[in-house]
């Protein structure tokens, strides 16, 4: 099992070679899209690399869930998302910290979730529970 | 040596405008391999042909519009060459018929091929070219997309198709550094308008502006420019390349 370190120096380093960004633009709390400029078919280079550089499998949906994306009135309303949709993101995203999303929650706002250290994150969660 | 270092794929690249192509890109330095489905002997010979002029091809078999045997036919390339950097999409087939006597059969086998082809090929290498961020994808398609002619329903259609195709899929991989264009061949000398040229003799010339039928080389040039560095802001684009055939009657 690596070291948490070890976890964010291996996401950071995918992260260069997905996005052709350099190491040094790269922080804990750099958002994927807004800081580094990903855009969807990053995302798909970004699983596709994980799973190979950590040896683990990446369902669709799990790191980046779509459900909650896709307008569905119940989870988002007027461009917000509503409690019900917080509750769905809660449990989709167990990896993710939402308190300050809680305080606005815009569905602009979203990607500002997807930081380097929401990863390091996720990947952690996956390694210890050894499904991989 | 515009293409050196590059490792070219050429679907239907024994015959005609695809061997033209195959043996421009030879010349230009990149590595070739030529994809056939039937006619072997003609593949071999200008494999020989190109290893005996001091470049490197292969020729390997697939179908086309087989996703399983295109798989295993671009993993076989790369092992041999390496990294494919350019893809030719040009394999393609007729079945003409008047559309009210069209068979399903005709129609499925032009479409399977034209355009299912053309998506089985982008398939197996766009991942790659996209991650490599570099890669040029090269789809022959024809005037007759939007310049249609009687009894060819199901290849207009194919080939409309390959011109979305050839837009949708460079917006996708444009970020990436890697072009998809395709080349609107007109009238051109090869086996597949054999049929229309001995039946016309000599008066098909008259209809194009430049007077005569155009020759794979034709096609092949544009192609090693649109492979090459020099097309690197191109994307999304199809270009007619027919002696000014669609641009009207010729009126004498």
């Amino acid at each position: 099992m690596p070291t948490q370190d070890e976890i964010y120096s291996k996401v950071s380093a995918t992260l260069v070679e997905a996005l052709n960004v350099d190491e040094e633009d790269i922080k804990p709390t750099s958002t994927l899209q807004g800081d580094l400029g990903a855009e969807s078919i990053d995302f798909l280079d970004i699983v596709f690399r994980l799973e190979r550089e950590f040896g683990i499998k990446i369902p669709r949906g799990e790191l980046f869930p779509e459900s909650i994306f896709q307008g569905d009135p119940e989870l988002v309303q007027d461009g917000r998302v509503t409690p019900k949709g917080l509750e769905e993101l809660r449990s989709k995203m167990p990896f993710a910290d939402l308190t300050k999303f809680e305080e606005n929650p815009e569905v602009g706002n979203l990607s500002n979730l997807f930081t380097v250290d929401l990863i390091a994150r996720y990947i952690q969660g996956k390694l210890e529970n050894g499904q991989n | 040596m515009r293409l050196k270092d590059q490792n070219a794929l050429v679907t239907g690249g024994s015959r005609g405008i695809g061997r033209a192509i195959a043996q421009a890109f030879a010349a230009e330095g990149a590595k070739v391999a030529i994809i056939y489905r039937g006619a072997r002997e003609a593949a071999e010979s200008l494999v020989a042909e190109i290893n005996n002029e001091g470049g490197k091809a292969v020729a390997l078999q697939a179908d086309v519009a087989d996703a399983a045997s295109v798989q295993a036919c671009v993993q076989r390339v790369e092992q041999e060459l390496g990294p494919i950097s350019i893809l030719v999409n040009n394999a393609g087939v007729i079945e003409d018929d008047l559309f009210v006597r069209m068979k399903p059969e005709a129609w499925n086998k032009v479409i399977q091929t034209n355009l299912g082809g053309v998506f089985n090929f982008c398939h197996a290498v766009a991942f790659g070219m996209m991650q490599r961020r570099a890669g040029r994808i090269i789809n022959i398609s024809s005037v007759s997309a939007d310049h249609v002619n009687m009894g060819q329903s199901n290849y207009s259609a194919s080939k409309g198709a390959v011109n979305s195709l050839t837009r949708a899929l460079a917006m996708e991989l444009a970020k990436r550094g890697v072009t998809v264009n395709a080349i609107a061949p007109g009238f051109i000398e090869t086996d597949m308008s054999a049929a229309v040229r001995n039946k016309a003799g000599d008066k098909i010339a008259k209809y194009i502006p430049m007077r005569r039928i155009g020759k794979p080389e034709d096609i092949a040039r544009v192609a090693v420019f649109l492979a090459s560095a020099d097309s690197s802001y191109i994307t999304g684009q199809v270009l007619k390349v027919d002696g000014g055939l669609t641009l009207g009657a010729v009126a004498e």
